[in-house]
């Protein structure tokens, strides 16, 4: 009965934030622009590489592709919620501590606000990038069950981000200001994550470390999941995703830990 | 007028003096907004060098041009932002909610004083980091070095210029600054990148509604021609976009000196 | 030659756009209607009116903020709008809600950023400043930020700034406003000396009534764009200010008391809140007799407040036919 209603009250929270969101209506035009601008440069910038290497195939992508998988990674980064400012806000004002009580509940709320926001600003930024990459490139083939696996690497990347997030708030226990580190993460996220150039179009020196690192699961994976679906790439992401979660998880947990004690030993 | 154009130095360098001390009063913000921008600039640094590992050339350009482009384009920010602060977002909200009243109680132009009153401290980021990427990464001779010094102030009039058009839509469209902000960032983003992925109609627009080819096009040109002939153009090209936008102001503190820019929505 | 200021006939009308949808009306709202008055140099002239009533506006012509839509002005011999930039190097202005100090330093760094604004020759800079920070006392705080200051420092503080480039006409926007009682007669007897050793014409905007009787000389009431009153703060003090309010506390009931002159505005158990027309009775006879009407728990005497008075000396102006 409890979960039930803990269900209930995560939903309505998330249900809160997206509706918040839509409000910004000037935000929505911004994107848009920025968006239109962004995909119209990469499509020249493309053109001129296509027609430079000969082939109509670049790291195993042809050219509508890529401009389709730019959309997905810039749908999924320009979606991103302000977890990281609001956890270090938290944690300054105190408000933290109140909720440090029941953990599980205070990650669980920011968590359920986050979806909710980020839900709402993917839809709108991946509803206008499609309509521009239709406009700029017309479609790439799909199917129903591609469309579904992407759909499927999709909540572990939104959670890992999250997590991601979550973690450089947290550091604010110990840092004057988290604003620095939480965007070094994004670009981070960005360049390590394959926003531009899908990872396969990076070094080859650099490929096994890109396999290690989680920013791949965020916005690579799901991104040539949409344009070159496979099961067997599906299987691999899955388990990639879940190894990133589990590990993100647990550092979470251990410096939630570290952070409570510090907080108690300092009284707060 | 060379007296004048010493006073006017001398006014620049104590607001300098001053911005910079009210900066300092916070030094852990300010570093950390410079580290941030730099932070910012080199992911795009990192992306560049990981398409160019890939595609080593793109229409003619290698990773030094776009090096050169990036550094050009980041110093002339910085200098142009760090030093008339008020130009970069400020000016559209100072006209709406009536600031210039207050600056037209000095016995100094208003445009240039006003601009003044402020420094961007995340520009002195981009101007470090744009000066570290060209004499760190492209490694100039004298000459080159010289060039880019002189560059890097001729894109500064630029982004002045502009920063003074954008803002300046507040005479006549209220508070416009969130359609000066958009114009002014889409304007950036084109000028990061090589012009020569452009062509036709579009590179016609990059020298006039979105002035980036006066930033990312002459000045790189001049880089790589060492022409004076291509330098002279870069800087009548910046001292147009200046004009403009100074012409854009006085004439819309024309209609704010006549006191009819007042509407109200009933 | 009369350098002080000369406003003959100013006129200035707004034009207004009211969008509704996408229809529009055009009205033209008069906010300066012909006025005319001399100014001459050393006055202290108190500039009061309503909010609304063309005060802002007519200051905006006389420093070349605002071009009029008719009507001529000197200033220092200057026409405001035409020679704005050479004229500002004589006047100076305080606004009590707007600070030109930066906030972050020390009022001395405001200091010398003015000294590069006005041009300053060095020596002569550093002797007026010196004398500034003497007379206003600013001395123990030079070095410490603007934030750290009470409101009362850094009021001093702004006055003196105003002063750097030694101005022949200072304009003053609700200079006192925030500020303690001691503050504020200190920053008027600094005003007032500044006015009548130094001989600079001070424009007041204020709607503190102490304010318009310790600093001027003379009091022009402005209500929809036109001149009101026009006199010396004597007269008008005696015509429209002789009222005073007396409020008091018992600590029990107290005995009736029926006095001419005094009006009992508002009675609620143990208080009383009375008006004294100072002109029938003194205000230590009513003092005297609410002490014997019973045992006076708490008493205060103070201005009825100035919006008060303006309205009132609008309507008696409003039975003299205006021309």
């Amino acid at each position: 009965m409890t979960i039930m209603k803990s269900a209930n009250r995560y939903l309505w929270i998330g249900y809160t934030a997206a509706r918040s969101n839509l409000a910004y209506g000037g935000e929505v035009i911004y994107r848009c622009s920025f968006l239109t601008v962004i995909l119209y440069i990469f499509l020249r910038l493309w053109k001129v590489v296509y027609a430079a290497t000969g082939s109509d195939r670049v790291g195993g992508l042809t050219l509508p592709q890529m401009v389709w998988y730019l959309v997905i990674t810039e749908a999924i980064y320009l979606s991103a919620p302000r977890v990281a400012s609001e956890v270090d806000e938290d944690v300054r004002t105190g408000r933290l501590a109140v909720h440090l009580i029941r953990p599980l509940s205070y990650a669980g709320g920011h968590l359920s606000r986050a979806m909710g926001d980020r839900l709402v600003r993917f839809a709108i930024n991946l509803t206008v990038g499609s309509v521009l990459a239709l406009i700029l490139v017309g479609p790439i083939p799909i199917s129903a069950l591609g469309i579904g696996m992407f759909f499927a690497t999709l909540p572990a990347a939104f959670l890992l981000d999250f997590l991601g997030m979550f973690l450089i708030g947290l550091c604010a226990f110990w840092l004057e200001s988290t604003s620095g580190l939480a965007l070094l993460y994004t670009r981070t996220v960005m360049m390590f994550g394959g926003m531009f150039l899908p990872l396969a179009i990076y070094p080859a020196a650099l490929q096994p470390i890109l396999k290690v690192l989680p920013f791949a699961s965020m916005l690579s994976a799901p991104g040539v999941m949409f344009v070159n679906p496979s099961l067997l790439l599906l299987k691999e992401s899955i388990v990639i995703q879940g190894a990133a979660v589990a590990v993100f998880l647990v550092m979470v947990g251990f410096v939630q830990f570290v952070a409570l004690r510090r907080l108690f030993s300092n009284g707060g | 007028m060379f007296r004048l154009f010493v006073d006017y130095l001398r006014l620049c360098a104590a607001y300098l003096r001053i911005n910079m001390n009210a900066q300092l009063e916070y030094r852990g913000a300010f570093y950390t907004q410079v580290a941030a921008m730099f932070i910012n600039d080199g992911a795009w640094v990192v992306f560049w060098l990981l398409f160019f590992t890939r595609f080593p050339v793109l229409h003619g350009w290698s990773l030094k041009d776009v090096m050169s482009l990036w550094a050009t384009t980041t110093a002339g920010y910085g200098i142009a932002y760090g030093v008339m602060g008020n130009a970069h977002r400020r000016l559209a909200p100072a006209i709406a909610q009536g600031e210039l009243d207050l600056w037209m109680l000095h016995p100094r132009a208003v445009l240039p004083h006003l601009l003044l009153g402020s420094t961007n401290p995340s520009a002195w980021g981009d101007a470090a980091f744009g000066y570290v990427i060209y004499f760190g990464f492209v490694k100039p001779n004298v000459q080159q070095a010289l060039m880019f010094v002189v560059l890097s102030i001729v894109v500064a009039v630029v982004f002045v210029g502009f920063g003074i058009l954008t803002g300046s839509l507040s005479f006549y469209l209220g508070n416009a600054s969130t359609l000066s902000d958009q114009w002014r960032d889409i304007s950036i983003t084109f000028a990061t990148y090589p012009p020569t992925l452009f062509e036709g109609k579009v590179k016609f627009l990059l020298f006039t509604v979105i002035p980036a080819g006066f930033i990312s096009y002459l000045p790189v040109q001049s880089l790589r021609s060492m022409s004076i002939v291509d330098l002279l153009i870069a800087i009548a090209g910046a001292l147009g976009v200046l004009a403009a936008g100074v012409g854009i102001f006085y004439f819309g503190l024309r209609r704010y000196e006549s006191g009819n820019l007042i509407s109200m929505n009933g | 030659m009369n350098r002080g200021v000369e406003i003959r006939e100013l006129k200035k009308n707004f034009v207004l756009t009211r969008w509704k949808g996408f229809s529009r009306t055009v009205s033209e709202v008069v906010a300066v209607d012909r006025i005319s008055m001399d100014v001459p140099e050393g006055q202290a002239v108190a500039f009061i009116g309503p909010n609304g009533a063309g005060k802002s506006t007519t200051i905006k012509m006389l420093t070349g903020i605002l071009h009029p839509t008719s009507g001529n002005v000197s200033v220092l011999g200057f026409i405001p709008w035409r020679d704005r930039r050479k004229l500002a190097h004589c006047i100076g202005a305080v606004f009590g809600q707007r600070s030109q100090l930066w906030y972050h330093l020390p009022a001395g760094d405001t200091f010398e950023l003015l000294s590069r604004i006005y041009s300053l020759n060095r020596s002569e800079f550093i002797r007026t400043r010196d004398v500034l920070i003497e007379r206003f006392n600013l001395g123990p705080f030079m070095d410490t930020p603007v934030r750290k200051l009470s409101l009362g420092q850094r009021m001093r503080a702004e006055v003196a700034a105003s002063l750097l480039h030694r101005p022949r006409v200072l304009f003053l926007d609700e200079p006192t406003i925030g500020l303690d009682v001691i503050a504020r007669q200190e920053l008027r007897d600094l005003i007032c000396e500044w006015n009548r050793n130094d001989g600079t014409t001070i424009f007041l905007t204020s709607h503190d009534a102490g304010d318009i009787e310790h600093v001027a000389q003379r009091v022009v009431v402005i209500n929809h764009g036109r001149v009101v009153v026009d006199d010396n703060v004597a007269a008008v003090r005696r015509k429209y200010l002789g009222a005073k309010i007396l409020r008091v506390q018992f600590h029990d009931a107290p005995r009736p008391m029926v006095l001419s002159g005094v009006t009992t505005l508002h009675e609620s158990g143990y208080e009383w809140k009375l008006q004294i027309d100072t002109a029938i009775t003194p205000v230590r006879v009513v003092t005297a007799a609410v002490l014997d009407a019973g045992s006076v728990a708490d008493i205060a005497v103070e201005d009825p407040p100035l919006e008060e008075v303006i309205a009132r000396i609008y309507c008696e102006s409003r039975k003299k036919v205006p021309i």
